[in-house]
């Protein structure tokens, strides 16, 4: 056989210089300018910069107002991730078992996946608006909702707006998992089991571990980093900052008041957030997940 | 574009007309068409002039007007306003595009951010406008302008620094529908308002709303009380360290009675949205709403019978005396960066812009005020209070004398301090915590980011 072989190191570097120059230039420069930022104390304009060791972040841990967001992420993540991977999760299986019409309901699921966040935020502000929102009304004749005041209800608020968009997306990928599941087993599973209840939790669930593990990722990821537009366009982190993730905190320290070591640091300190739920989760879930 | 299209048409014009007479005269035509064409450039044309704005719907309008008018005026420059969204969005967005090297000739920045913009004075940002103004030889007559407003854009010597533009302040908007219903009138002071507040409870309409409790019951309370809001006589001596909220026995009373106010019912907290908390009166469904001078446009025609009013203060603090409150809305900043010719052309649209006529058209149609004193004179004069008693109370709200107190506040970080009132308003109001603690909890946010900006200069 003859082996291919390059003549010089030339083409090779010409042909992956596009793809590193995008990297570099997108993921890599950005990186090195937030490191600068959070390390430098500066004007809005870049004006009497210099360098300022931990000063930055000293300032951002000691706001109370900082622990408050972090608190909220956190549960916002789990209360995100849990709703939406479950329900994506039920509406796929009853999609999967509709014999009739199939491809319209898939059609009609997916399309929320379709809608920025901003605009999701805009149009749960519909539901929940005191003069107009059926949902608002709905929920303060049952318990005196009232989301301007009362934190639980902002929760419930951001909650439903965010999880209803992520919804779709592990819909489409839920059912993709179950169809890829094969016949022979689901069919040898109906004859040694009668309670498709059981025959879920046993057999098609352990299955689907792979793509549950993969949108479980993908959901974190989401409800931490995409949902700045949803919490500008709901709450603005009503009633008192309550409603306020990490990264709507460091895009309101940035962008509105202008102090960028301030929200360098605090990009640093979701970085690190997130990286270790990620290796967190490779170390300790992955294991106990079986890919055939 | 430095490149002689003219002479790359000769030597175009030679290549191509060797040959028969009849090719000749063709060629000849194609050539001049062609060089004509090409040669547009050359002719004079217009200075472009950029201006970004933070105004959308009615009032983007409004601008999209004044910029008609103006290149409809002359042909010297062009005017081509942006609108870039909310006030913060601008300072951010132009920020963004001086450190590239892409800012406007023009840029219009809000209350809030005039320490950001003062403060770039020494580092060659901004141009002040009075020095522009004398460079370039304007009709600019400083004690024109009204002392309010010409001092919140200015530098602690007085330099004018911003171009007043819109100028707003708050006032109180007033439902005379309810008012004749539960059958009283417009309160001049919050000891006025509740003596009335249980009859407009009663007549089943809510007394009172506000929008921006930031601005109007926190920057302009001390305003209209003449009292102190910062250290460093309000930053316009020394660079403030703390803000005085805690300190100011007057503004915890103000808090106090507004918490009252919102259990007995007479006053209704919509959460922080502007929009949310002047939609009841809007709808017909609360008396008093304290709002900017600028909302009256986006009201008339929609509230049926509405006047537009000072806003209330407390007898006991003043002693009766009427202070005026600080200016809200925006200046316009002259950036740096561009040509003589640019500045030449630019300053002739301030001109004309601080013109009485301009002013009294935007007056007019916004419901900001009118900056300068010519103006407010040529409304007298043509009867426009008369006929648009509207706008006559925020000029007059304005010209109050009698503040000992400087006419603005120098703090930096102010958006982010404006974050930190917001989120403890509310937990004040629903006893989450005492008044006092709330005030100690904004003045050491206030403190922390006073100090965080303290350390940029």
């Amino acid at each position: 056989m003859k082996r291919v072989q390059y003549s010089s190191y030339f083409t090779q570097y010409f042909f992956i210089a596009p793809q590193l120059a995008i990297i570099l230039i997108f993921l890599y420069l950005p990186i090195v300018q937030t490191f600068t930022d959070a390390f430098t104390i500066q004007d809005a304009f870049g004006f009497g910069r210099y360098f300022a060791g931990f000063d930055n972040f000293t300032f951002v841990l000691s706001d109370p107002n900082y622990i408050t967001a972090l608190k909220f992420t956190l549960i916002f993540i789990v209360v995100i991730t849990f709703f939406s991977c479950s329900i994506g999760l039920l509406l796929a299986v009853q999609a999967n078992n509709v014999i009739h019409g199939k491809s319209a309901y898939k059609t009609l699921l997916i399309w929320p996946y379709a809608i920025a966040p901003a605009v999701v935020g805009v149009t749960a502000n519909y539901f929940f608006s005191e003069r107009l929102g059926i949902l608002y009304n709905f929920f303060n004749g049952l318990w005196g909702f009232d989301w301007y005041d009362n934190i639980y209800d902002a929760y419930i608020y951001v909650f439903i707006a965010a999880s209803w968009k992520q919804i779709s997306a592990n819909f489409i990928f839920f059912l993709a998992g179950l169809q890829n599941i094969q016949k022979s087993v689901i069919e040898a599973s109906r004859i040694d089991c009668k309670s498709s209840f059981r025959r879920f939790w046993t057999i098609t669930f352990p299955l689907l571990m792979p793509t549950t593990f993969f949108l479980i990722i993908i959901n974190i990821t989401y409800s931490f980093f995409d949902t700045l537009g949803i919490i500008d366009t709901t709450t603005i982190g009503a009633p008192s900052g309550e409603t306020k993730t990490l990264v709507y905190k460091a895009y309101i320290d940035g962008f509105k008041g202008l102090d960028l070591g301030s929200a360098g640091a605090q990009s640093i300190i979701m970085m690190l957030i997130v990286l270790v739920i990620t290796v967190f989760q490779f170390r300790f879930i992955e294991g106990k997940i079986h890919y055939n | 574009m430095v490149i002689n299209f003219n002479k790359i048409y000769l030597l175009f014009f030679i290549l191509i007309s060797r040959g028969g007479k009849m090719k000749n005269l063709f060629r000849f035509f194609i050539a001049i068409t062609t060089a004509s064409f090409f040669s547009l450039p050359t002719i004079a044309k217009p200075v472009e002039l950029h201006y970004w704005h933070g105004h959308t719907g009615k009032l983007e309008a409004i601008i999209n007007e004044i910029a008609d008018r103006w290149n409809a005026s002359q042909d010297e420059s062009v005017l081509i306003p942006t609108s870039k969204g909310s006030y913060e969005d601008i300072l951010a967005a132009f920020i963004a595009a001086y450190r590239a090297g892409e800012h406007p000739h023009m840029v219009q920045v809000y209350d809030a951010g005039a320490a950001i913009m003062v403060a770039q004075v020494k580092n060659g940002v901004v141009y002040p406008f009075e020095d522009m103004a004398a460079k370039y030889g304007v009709n600019f007559n400083k004690d024109d302008y009204i002392p309010g407003i010409r001092n919140f854009y200015a530098d602690s010597d007085g330099k004018m620094i911003g171009i007043p533009f819109n100028s707003s302040t708050c006032l109180m908007y007033a439902n005379m529908d309810i008012l004749e219903a539960a059958g009283v009138e417009v309160p001049k002071t919050y000891e006025e308002f509740e003596q009335i507040a249980p009859k407009i409870l009663e007549a089943g309409y809510t007394p009172l709303l506000q929008s921006h409790s930031p601005w109007i019951w926190t920057e302009n309370f001390f305003s209209r009380h003449n009292l102190l809001m910062t250290d460093g006589n309000n930053g316009y001596d020394d660079v403030p360290t703390t803000t005085l909220f805690a300190d100011t026995p007057e503004f915890i009373t103000h808090w106090t009675k507004v918490k009252e106010w919102k259990e007995k019912g007479w006053y209704d907290y919509k959460g922080r949205a502007w929009g949310d908390n002047q939609a009841p009166f809007i709808a017909g469904e609360a008396a008093f709403w304290l709002g900017s001078a600028a909302s009256f446009s986006g009201m008339k025609g929609v509230v049926p019978n509405f006047t537009v009013n000072h806003i209330p203060y407390w007898d006991s603090i003043t002693g009766g005396n009427e202070y005026p409150t600080f200016i809200g809305g925006a200046a316009n900043w002259i950036l740096s960066g561009k040509s003589d010719e640019e500045y030449e052309a630019l300053m002739k649209l301030a001109e004309f812009m601080t013109s009485p006529e301009q002013q009294l058209f935007y007056h007019n149609m916004s419901g900001y005020a009118a900056v300068t004193y010519s103006a407010t004179d040529l409304a007298n004069e043509i009867g426009f209070y008369e006929a648009s008693p509207y706008h006559k109370a925020v000029g007059e709200q304005l010209s109050l004398t009698g503040s000992t107190i400087p006419g603005g506040y120098r703090a930096g970080n102010w958006p982010q301090i404006r974050e930190v009132l917001y989120e403890n308003y509310p937990k004040m109001l629903n006893g989450e915590i005492s008044i006092e603690e709330g005030m100690k909890r904004m003045d050491d946010g206030a403190a922390k980011l006073l100090a965080q900006f303290a350390k940029t200069l």
